[in-house]
């Protein structure tokens, strides 16, 4: 055992509070029929219970699970020892169910409150939650699409934490494009299915710390059409109840992948059938397999840019304490030598690193428990017109809040690593690590390119311009209420620019689109993302500087913590938004050097 | 088995707590509050007797309606209902006592576990007062030998022994050269140290469950005390901040400094 890391508040407690109850009116939910049951207490215990078990028990075994990845011996992987004793207590802390109804021993908690929570543990230990995490999806899947049958067998052990679940969708050929799956399945005359096929980078797939796996395996039916139409989904074990006991389900673990983060988890290559007797389970309609995991997309992307939060914030804190204790030179113009060395945080350069890794870090949570929010009106909201509302927003902030933590998160940890100079750059300290595992978020889920793809070529678009209609909207009130708080009307009006620059660019490529030019009206996808991201996260920082603005007024203690807001909000306002214009004129322009350039010569 | 325990509402040590210019007391607002750990450690104590002898943990806290938060948590973490003293002005550690001595009599619990001191005023005294007033026998700072990481505690096995005849507990408690064993005859009075448990984390379904278990609503006066305090809070204010040091020249000059000026050698 490494010694233990010096304590990181992972996330602070004031920020959480303030987000929750400031910015957003978290409690509000409890008033809709599904999260009667809540309130702020039942909050603040679950928060309590949560940030206290992230930070003294998973935050000191990040290190060492770190540097001791699974091994792969006589054909299983052996985790990190410790996973025997860490996942059953973090199953017992009630978070696999705690979104889901009663009738599948859930709690009903609001997405917002739990995505929160677990982003303590992602911060203190992604290589734990991730176990957690991928349990949860795939169970929930299981729940919704699931027979009674497969979710007696497959769903209920997963919920009470005693298998752990998988996705396993990427083939060697087919990581981004889906349509190329090629695993096989085949009708049994038992009504299961025979599975035959290779899986590869699949998180999870094989463990020594419980009994069982459950894959939840994209194949493609003997005869069925090509592309995606062709793939169902599939409940597979790596062992199947038989005859009352777990017997090999010919389920191979083929590979380990050696990667650069979140080195906890095993990520394997699979193989299917070698010896012909994998059985597998349909789970929903055949053909839909798609569609089934696509339903659970959102939720999947909002938990994958909730951890890109959280690996990004627990670095941010772990800078600032550095940049607090760490003397190095003198103030600007000081030139006695016999004078002693300031804290780095002096320098303005230093807090410039930092107050850019406040930004992104608050900015982000901030999204994402926004976008949290409108997934818990789409799925529970008192009337279908909200519903339906809420659902377009969710799909419209999803690529954001998916890809803005992964690419600006990476920055941040990137900024961590520099503020520690080259301390940072060293593996004596924790920052190196974090960057590492923060790049992993840009790719898995749909990489960033995918996320371009989807927000510019269907979601700004979707509705026929509803989605983006209903966040101009919530712009509008944002603006509203900034500007009633007294915050500078500045900002207001240039978000408010920023936002019809955006819908000019959306109608002038949509049209395009329309008229056939595909490749012109996508040709600037990944920019179009950026600029979104840019003035989504905007929108977030004119509602946390309009809280704050409130708090002031009313006189409310602790103006440090709202000053600090301000000068966050500010940052993104001065020297973020203004780039709105450059990324718009290349989408609109069809600026055309990425297409002009020709393979050949690179 | 029927435990009471109680559960203070301190100031959360993680919030910055600042006197008031004029002394009179700490600026409330925007602090955090929680259930003194001391206590906390006792509900835990309470909850491992219980889960091996059967029976009940009461949890007992007298403040505002704000203390409800501090029942709720002993009750989320399993504690099976609460009794809430309602009681919003001062009160000293005697008039605490006094109050706990009342609720005993009417619950009339095998075993009364209390923190040794509460993070706030520290003060170690209720404990010892309340088993006066009762005439029971006492084990205060109850400690243990296993490590935090032992089989034990992962077992969430009780450190407190119930005796074969259930007539008495065993309590290990830390004094100032190490720990020493006492056998206390039931009813007893218990106070515990910081090594005894590693507290549970409440889970959500715990949580959830201990919105409907009781609390029961006490005041002093349905109690018939009197809860006047004896002792007053004059003033509060910040300890002084510490002066920068000096440098010594060597070893001699210290040892001088030491014997002449601090007269501690
Ligand atoms: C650590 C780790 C864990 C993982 N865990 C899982 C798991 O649990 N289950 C699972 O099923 N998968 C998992 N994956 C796989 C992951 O989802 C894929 O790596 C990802 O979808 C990208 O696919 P690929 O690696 O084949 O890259 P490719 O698809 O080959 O992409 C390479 C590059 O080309 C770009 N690109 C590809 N297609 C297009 C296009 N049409 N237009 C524009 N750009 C394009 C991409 O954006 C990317 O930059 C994991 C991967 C890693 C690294
Ligand atoms: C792999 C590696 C190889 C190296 N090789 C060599 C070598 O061969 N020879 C050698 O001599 N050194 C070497 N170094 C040391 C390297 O040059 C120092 O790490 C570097 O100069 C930064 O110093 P520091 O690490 O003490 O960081 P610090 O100086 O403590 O800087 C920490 C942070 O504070 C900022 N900061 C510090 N002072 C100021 C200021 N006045 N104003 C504004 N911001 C400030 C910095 O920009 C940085 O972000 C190596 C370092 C590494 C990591």
């Amino acid at each position: 055992m490494t010694t233990a890391p010096r304590p990181n508040p992972l996330l602070s407690d004031r920020d959480v509070d303030f987000q929750l109850y400031e910015v957003l009116d978290a409690t509000s939910l409890c008033a809709l029929p599904a999260f009667a049951e809540h309130s702020r207490d039942t909050f603040t215990l679950l928060l309590d219970s949560t940030r206290r078990f992230a930070r003294e028990v998973l935050y000191p075994t990040y290190r060492d699970m770190d540097a001791q990845p699974p091994s792969f011996r006589d054909g299983r992987v052996h985790v990190h020892p410790l996973m025997r004793e860490l996942y059953p207590r973090l199953v017992e802390l009630g978070l696999l169910t705690a979104t889901r109804p009663p009738d599948v021993g859930g709690q009903q908690l609001p997405l917002t409150v739990h995505a929160v929570s677990t982003a303590y543990l992602m911060a203190a230990n992604l290589n734990v939650y991730a176990w957690l995490g991928l349990t949860l999806g795939a169970a929930h899947l299981l729940e919704v699409f699931g027979t009674p049958e497969v979710k007696a067998t497959f769903m209920e052990p997963m919920y009470r934490g005693e298998w752990t679940g998988t996705m396993a969708l990427t083939e060697p050929q087919a990581g981004s494009s889906l349509a190329d799956v090629r695993t096989r399945a085949t009708p049994a005359p038992d009504g299961s299915w025979r599975i035959q096929g290779s899986k590869i980078f699949i998180s999870g797939a094989d463990q020594d710390f419980s009994e069982n796996v459950v894959h939840l395996t994209l194949a493609r039916i003997e005869g069925a059409e090509g592309g995606t139409r062709g793939i169902s989904l599939f409940a597979v074990p790596s062992r199947r109840p038989e005859g009352g006991t777990l017997v090999d389900n010919d389920v191979r673990v083929a590979g380990v992948i050696h990667k650069i983060g979140w080195k906890g988890i095993p990520s394997l290559a699979l193989n299917y059938g070698e010896s012909g007797d994998c059985h597998g389970w349909l789970v929903g309609p055949p053909g839909r397999g798609l569609a089934c995991m696509f339903q659970m997309m959102n939720e999947a992307r909002i938990m994958v840019g909730m951890n890109g939060v959280a690996t990004a914030t627990v670095a941010y804190h772990e800078a600032v304490a550095y940049a607090r204790e760490r003397p190095q030179g003198r103030p600007t113009g000081v030139r006695d030598a016999t004078r002693p060395q300031t804290p780095i945080i002096e320098h303005a350069d230093v807090r410039r690193m930092l107050l850019r890794q406040k930004a992104i870090v608050e900015g982000g949570l901030s999204l994402l428990l926004a976008a949290s929010y409108q997934a818990d009106l789409a799925g529970h909201g008192q009337d279908e017109a909200t519903r339906q509302r809420a659902g377009l927003l969710v799909d419209l902030l999803t690529p954001v809040a998916k890809s803005f933590p992964a690419e600006r998160g990476f920055e941040a940890n990137a900024l961590a690593v520099q503020v520690h100079g080259g301390y940072g750059y060293s593996s004596e300290y924790l920052p190196e690590a974090w960057l590492r595992d923060q790049k992993l978020n840009s790719i898995h889920e749909g990489t960033t390119g995918i996320q371009g793809l989807d927000l510019l070529g269907r979601k700004v678009v979707a509705g026929g311009g509803a989605a983006l209609q209903s966040f101009a909207e919530e712009v509008g009130t944002t603006v509203a209420r900034a500007r009633a708080a007294g915050v500078t009307p500045e900002w207001g009006e240039a978000l408010e620019q920023a936002l019809a620059e955006t819908t000019t660019v959306v109608t002038e490529l949509g049209a395009r689109g329309m008229s056939g030019e595909v490749e012109l009206m996508l040709r600037h996808s990944a920019d179009f993302l950026e600029l979104f991201s840019v003035l989504a996260v905007a929108w977030r920082w004119l509602a946390q500087a309009a809280a704050a603005k409130e708090a002031l007024g009313r006189g409310a203690p602790d103006a440090d913590f709202y000053e600090g807001k301000l000068a966050a909000a500010q940052y993104w306002f001065a020297v973020e938004l203004p780039r709105v214009p450059l990324l718009a004129r290349l989408c609109r322009t069809g600026e055309d050097s990425y297409a002009r350039m020709r393979p050949e010569w690179f | 088995m029927k435990i009471l325990v109680t559960a203070k509402r301190v100031e959360d040590p993680e919030s910055k707590i600042k006197v008031k210019p004029d002394g009179s007391g700490i600026v409330q607002e925007g602090l955090k509050y929680k259930i003194n750990p001391f206590d906390e450690i006792g509900v835990e104590e309470g909850l491992r007797l219980v889960a091996k002898h059967q029976g009940e943990v009461v949890v007992v806290s007298i403040g505002g309606k704000e203390v409800q938060e501090q029942l709720r948590h002993a009750l989320a973490m399993g504690a099976h209902r609460a009794v809430w003293v309602n009681h919003t002005g001062p009160v000293d550690q005697l008039g605490i006592a006094a109050l706990l001595q009342k609720v005993v009599e009417k619950e009339q619990p095998d075993l009364v576990i209390l923190g040794k001191q509460s993070i706030d005023d520290d003060q170690n005294q209720v404990g010892q007062y309340l088993a006066e007033f009762l005439g029971w026998g006492q084990a205060t700072f109850a400690s243990k030998v296993e490590s935090m990481e032992s089989e034990q505690e992962k077992n969430k096995v009780p450190a407190i022994v119930l005796t074969a005849d259930k007539k008495s507990v065993q309590v290990i408690r830390e004094v100032d050269n190490g720990l020493a064993t006492v056998e206390c005859q039931l009813p007893a009075v218990v106070t515990t140290d910081l090594r005894l448990n590693q507290p549970r984390y409440a889970s959500l379904p715990g949580i959830m469950k201990a919105k409907s278990k009781p609390i029961e609503e006490l005041t002093p006066a349905k109690l018939s005390v009197d809860v006047t305090p004896a002792i007053q809070v004059l003033k509060m204010s910040s300890p002084p901040a510490r002066k920068a040091g000096i440098k010594v020249a060597d070893v001699p000059a210290l040892v001088e400094k030491l014997h002449n000026e601090a007269k501690v050698v």
